[in-house]
């Protein structure tokens, strides 16, 4: 009897006192389950760490060197991560006072200007940081592009970027309307006028009662006839909720699909172009390996790379993580200074009776908005349609390996690049000095049907200037890549220069002046 | 990697400083605190310790403030007494509202939550209610207050130089002018403040009271100062003082608005004219929600309303206002008078006393006899002195205090045509349910009107309807006589519309037989009955047959 009790009482004694041990333990238990591998201080633990961690996994082990030179991407692409995420921050802390009704919305922000403390300077960032994004995610693009980094296998990825230069734009777009002020108001309202821009097309072909595309992009956008109620709640759902999701499972892909890819587009070459490996970094395996993959090895294509070691990769943590975290501080950094001293800006209450004169849309559709002035039709939709399709079949159309990961890479090179860009600013400026000093058909012949406009105007004009250029420059080099640098350098400077025109040098119903000053009636 | 590691530090420390400053300039640096520290540096010592740096606000659930001003104006928060005899740090100066209670935007406007100076000011650009001047300082009175029974500006002007004829001033303060301390300074002032008498209300007897005050006095004032005033002179001193409410100015702005009959065209709690915009809560109006296009200077609404007033339809595009030609000064007291119209939304429970008189039992803000009933609603179109107007661009408004027309017309036409208006036409019609005046403020407007041409009734001893004439032959003369300034349907256009529905109701057949065979003296309706060197007269049955023609157009319209 009571060897049994005192049985008992032992086994007691033993689970209270193993509860406690592990108590004690649990401390350092709950570092080990979180360090699996030990704290990193080895290659080889750092390498476990970035491999077992959820956010870091998207990482590889080991980088390139290549990779890690600045100019092989300046980091535009986690700068435009970094902005995401301070957007993200910033925005959830705007989310706690804003209120998506109108005038209401508008007295929201008043109060996050002039009340809540530091609402104004969060507010400022959010502002900085949203514009920052979309220039960065544009040299993002030209990046990408002029390192002939889209081609094979990457073809995919360019696109999904393309999907993610959309979603940032309209994430920008949406977010013009939410502080319901006399500028976001006809902002939008020209955006929504060039969403309903297919209408020039239709009413001109006479088949508008039947078959209103413009106006159905139009309702669809704006959930009423004009910027209203509606369009505040949609433009507010789409900016704190929908995009936001389509960007982050877009930017998963994208980052999958580096990974996937292997790595950053690098030259064939690249070993040979870097030279010796300085002391620090070290080959992990030279020859063949011997490891098996196991379900990997089934896999097609290039990856994962077996059979040839990485030679010159040196380990993601800390070499790409440091960099990654300079950039992103970087960016931080340049928005907050931006935010501290340059103000968001809030006009007045949005007053659907008094229209701004001028009324712009945000700057980065003020190319497409001079565009719209010319012909609504081509420069809201037609011109914005072809260079999308034009962007999108780039790495379907450039099937070359020649320059692959280096700068202006491929024939014609950086003489080309410059040589279009001459081009390119030249045709472009001379259009519109050519239209503004002397201007158009319409002023020449006060009768000519619409359809002659639509299909004959400066947009048109120019764009058939840069394809003919460009389909020269094609044939001349024999080379697809060749065409393509000489396009893609037309359109970029187009859309420069067309954005500076539209912002600075027009004024009230769209005149063009030299400076504001000369604007008159104020 | 090395050049990694310093960009990420750099970068790190440079924002961290952004941070770190905007949490410094957020917890020290704002204005607020500034003016807080400086103001304890000021104070004498015993009360520095006592005195806290802290944001500081009155809250008024029921009048909607929550207001940091205090948080500088340290002395205007309940329970401080800041820097004393300090304009801004100080008291705020004795007014019947306090402050603690009422807070600062109710009165002021203004941005009550904000702590930068610039921002609780308004004075940033695109802010909507900033503050009211110093010169318009009394016009936020109007958010709650309504100005009761104010009578025309002769008649005020007419008190106030009783008023000060009659020597009152020698004993009494008014508007910060006058009185006189009795000597040695016991006991105060001679006679009580007057400037707050009109809302207080006084004594009708005071004349009687005066009066015997005189007969027992010996010496001092009573005897020097007080004389004896006439009836009429009493009436008008009893009227300048019920205007005494403790807003100078405001009152003397609001009986110029009763003098130039705004509210002819123009609502104010719903009653007035239909023709021009609701001024109820004009003075509310947002800056961001009007055009400066056509306005030089600031973009306040005090500079709108003054441009407005100047030149209506170059600020407002297509304004059917008239050019009214006024003076600076009254371009002033009328700006001061509409940025009073506030009219605040709040709790019946707190309105004063005069806000409910005006809007739950019916009592006027303007006077009910029958110069200022005229002035404030009849003056803009048809004359002071019931003249016409003719403004630039806009077709004559009649002479209605013409002897020839008021021959014509009885008291009851005239009632009944104020009562209807000429539909379609500007004149408004001014029943209670339209234009909102009571059927014995007509009567006296009536009464004033008619005295306006000193001449009565003649009477009409026919029936209304009487006339027999070949409607075609009135066609053809009406054509030829009248159309040119009538218009060839009556529509009107110099003279008055004819086939005006309430019109051709109203007018008896011999004050049209009347009115065409004799004309009107002094306007430009001639009289047809006699010739003239370019046409010849007209015969009775001619006259006769035009009438016809009118009356065919009875129940068309």
């Amino acid at each position: 009897m009571s060897d049994v009790a005192e049985k008992r009482s032992a086994r007691e004694e033993s689970a209270v006192g193993r509860s406690l041990e592990n108590l004690k333990a649990a401390p350092r238990r709950f570092t080990e389950t979180v360090f699996r591998s030990g704290r990193p201080h080895s290659d080889r633990t750092r390498s476990t760490f970035v491999f077992g961690n959820v956010f870091l996994h998207l990482h590889p082990v080991r980088t390139h060197r290549w990779s890690l030179r600045w100019s092989a991407t300046w980091g535009l692409g986690i700068a435009a991560i970094s902005c995401f995420f301070v957007l993200l921050v910033t925005g959830v802390l705007l989310m706690f006072y804003y209120k998506p009704y109108p005038d209401v919305a508008y007295l929201s922000i008043k109060d996050i200007h002039f009340v809540v403390p530091t609402g104004r300077f969060m507010r400022n960032i959010h502002r900085w940081s949203g514009n920052i994004m979309v220039v960065i995610v544009l040299l993002h693009m030209a990046r990408v592009f002029y390192t002939a980094a889209y081609r094979s296998p990457r073809e995919f990825n360019w696109v999904i970027g393309m999907g993610l230069l959309m979603a940032t734009l309209g994430l920008s777009f949406t977010g013009y309307l939410l502080p319901w002020d006399q500028l976001a108001y006809w902002a939008i309202t020209i955006g929504a006028n060039i969403a309903q821009s297919p209408r020039e097309l239709t009413d001109a072909l006479g088949i508008t009662e039947w078959f209103d595309v413009g106006g159905l992009q139009k309702l669809i956008l704006l959930g009423a006839e004009e910027v209203g109620e509606e369009a505040l709640i949609r433009f507010y759902l789409f900016h704190v909720m929908i995009l936001p999701l389509i960007l982050v499972i877009l930017v998963t892909v994208h980052f999958w699909r580096i990974r996937k890819d292997g790595g950053l587009a690098r030259p064939i070459d690249a070993d040979n172009r870097l030279g010796p490996s300085s002391g620090d970094v070290y080959p992990v395996f030279t020859e063949a390996a011997q490891k098996t993959y196991s379900l990997a090895a089934v896999v097609k294509g290039k990856t994962p790379i077996v059979g040839h070691g990485p030679e010159q990769t040196i380990p993601s943590m800390p070499h790409l993580l440091i960099g990654e975290a300079a950039v992103f501080m970087l960016t931080i950094a340049l928005s907050v200074i931006l935010a501290i001293f340059l103000d968001a800006p809030l006009k007045e209450l949005a007053n659907p009776a008094v229209p701004e004169n001028p009324a712009k849309a945000p700057w980065y559709f003020l190319g497409l908005q001079e565009l719209v002035s010319h012909s609504a039709f081509m420069g809201g939709i037609g011109i914005p349609l072809i260079v999308l399709i034009g962007l999108g079949l780039i790495p379907y159309l450039d099937r070359e390996t020649e320059g692959s990961g280096l700068w202006f890479g491929g024939l014609g090179g950086r003489s080309l690049v410059i040589r279009s860009a001459i081009f390119g600013l030249a045709a472009v400026v001379a259009v519109e000095a050519f239209v503004i000093r002397f201007g158009w058909i319409r002023q020449w012949w006060p009768n000519t049907p619409q359809m002659i406009i639509t299909f004959i105007n400066s947009g048109t004009l120019l764009t058939f200037l840069y394809a003919t250029y460009s389909v020269w420059c094609l044939r001349k080099y024999n080379s697809t890549r060749a065409g393509a640098l000489a396009l893609f350098t037309c359109f970029v400077c187009g859309f420069v220069v067309l954005t500076v025109v539209g912002t600075y040098f027009r004024g009230p119903n769209w005149d063009f002046y030299w400076s504001p000053s000369q604007w008159p009636g104020h | 990697m090395k050049a990694n590691k310093h960009l990420l530090l750099w970068s790190s420390l440079a924002a961290l400083a952004v941070l770190l400053w905007a949490a410094v300039h957020e917890n020290f640096f704002r204005d607020w605190r500034v003016t807080q520290r400086e103001i304890q540096a000021r104070l004498p010592s015993s009360q520095a310790d006592a005195f806290t740096i802290q944001l500081k606000q009155i809250v008024s659930r029921e009048v909607g403030a929550t207001d940091r001003c205090v948080s500088c104006h340290v002395g205007m928060a309940p329970g401080e007494s800041g820097i004393e005899g300090d304009r801004l740090f100080g008291r705020h100066p004795d007014v019947v509202h306090d402050p603690a209670s009422y807070g600062c935007t109710v009165c002021h406007g203004g941005q009550g939550r904000a702590t930068e100076t610039a921002d609780a000011h308004g004075t940033v650009p695109h802010w909507p209610e900033p503050m009211l001047s110093k010169e318009y300082l009394f016009a936020g009175c109007g958010g709650c207050h309504t100005h009761l029974s104010v009578s025309n500006l002769t008649q005020l002007e007419e008190g106030r130089a009783r008023f000060e004829q009659a020597d009152c001033l020698a004993c009494h303060k008014l508007d910060g002018r006058g009185g006189t301390l009795r000597p040695g300074g016991a006991g105060g002032q001679e006679g009580p403040d007057l400037s707050r008498v009109g809302a207080y209300g006084f004594k009708a007897n005071w004349y009687e009271h005066h009066i015997e005050q005189k007969k027992k006095a010996a010496s001092g004032p009573w005897i020097s100062a007080f004389g004896e005033l006439s009836a009429s002179e009493r009436l008008a001193t009893d009227e300048y003082l019920r205007s005494r409410v403790g807003a100078p100015g405001l009152s003397e702005a609001k009986a110029l608005f009763h003098t130039l009959g705004c509210r002819g065209c123009h609502k104010v709690r719903g009653v007035g004219g239909d023709d021009g915009p609701d001024l109820t809560a004009v003075g509310n109006k947002d800056p961001g929600q009007v055009s400066f296009a056509q306005v030089e200077g600031e973009r306040t609404l005090a500079n709108w309303f003054k441009k407005h007033f100047r030149s209506p339809a170059t600020v407002v595009h297509g304004s059917a206002m008239p050019e009214l030609g006024l003076t600076e000064q009254q371009i002033d007291q009328l700006t001061f008078y509409v940025l009073s119209l506030r009219h605040r939304i709040y709790p019946e429970a707190l309105w004063p006393k005069d806000r409910i008189r005006a809007e739950r039992f019916g009592m006027r803000e303007f006077a009910t006899d029958g110069a200022t009933l005229y002035g404030t609603f009849c003056a803009a179109c048809h004359g002071a002195k019931g003249e016409g107007m003719r403004y630039p661009g806009f077709t004559p408004f009649p002479a209605i205090g013409n002897p020839d027309f008021l021959r014509l017309v009885s008291d009851d036409f005239l009632r009944e045509q104020i009562k209807r208006g000429r539909p379609g036409r500007r004149m408004p019609a001014w029943g209670q349910q339209e234009g909102g005046l009571r059927d014995e403020e007509i009567g006296r407007l009536v009464a004033y009107v008619r005295n306006l041409g000193g001449a009565a009734y003649e009477g009409d001893p026919k029936p209304r309807r009487w006339v027999q004439g070949d409607a075609a032959e009135g066609e053809r003369l009406f054509a030829k006589a009248c159309g040119v300034c009538h218009g060839e349907r009556g529509e009107g256009r110099e003279g008055p519309q004819l086939n005006n529905r309430v019109f051709l109701d109203l007018a008896a057949d011999t004050y049209l037989f009347k009115t065409i065979r004799n004309g009107r003296k002094g306007t430009s309706m001639a009289g047809f009955g006699g010739g003239s060197s370019v046409r010849g007269a007209m015969t009775d049955a001619e006259i006769s047959s035009i009438v016809a023609f009118l009356r065919t157009w009875e129940g068309k319209k």
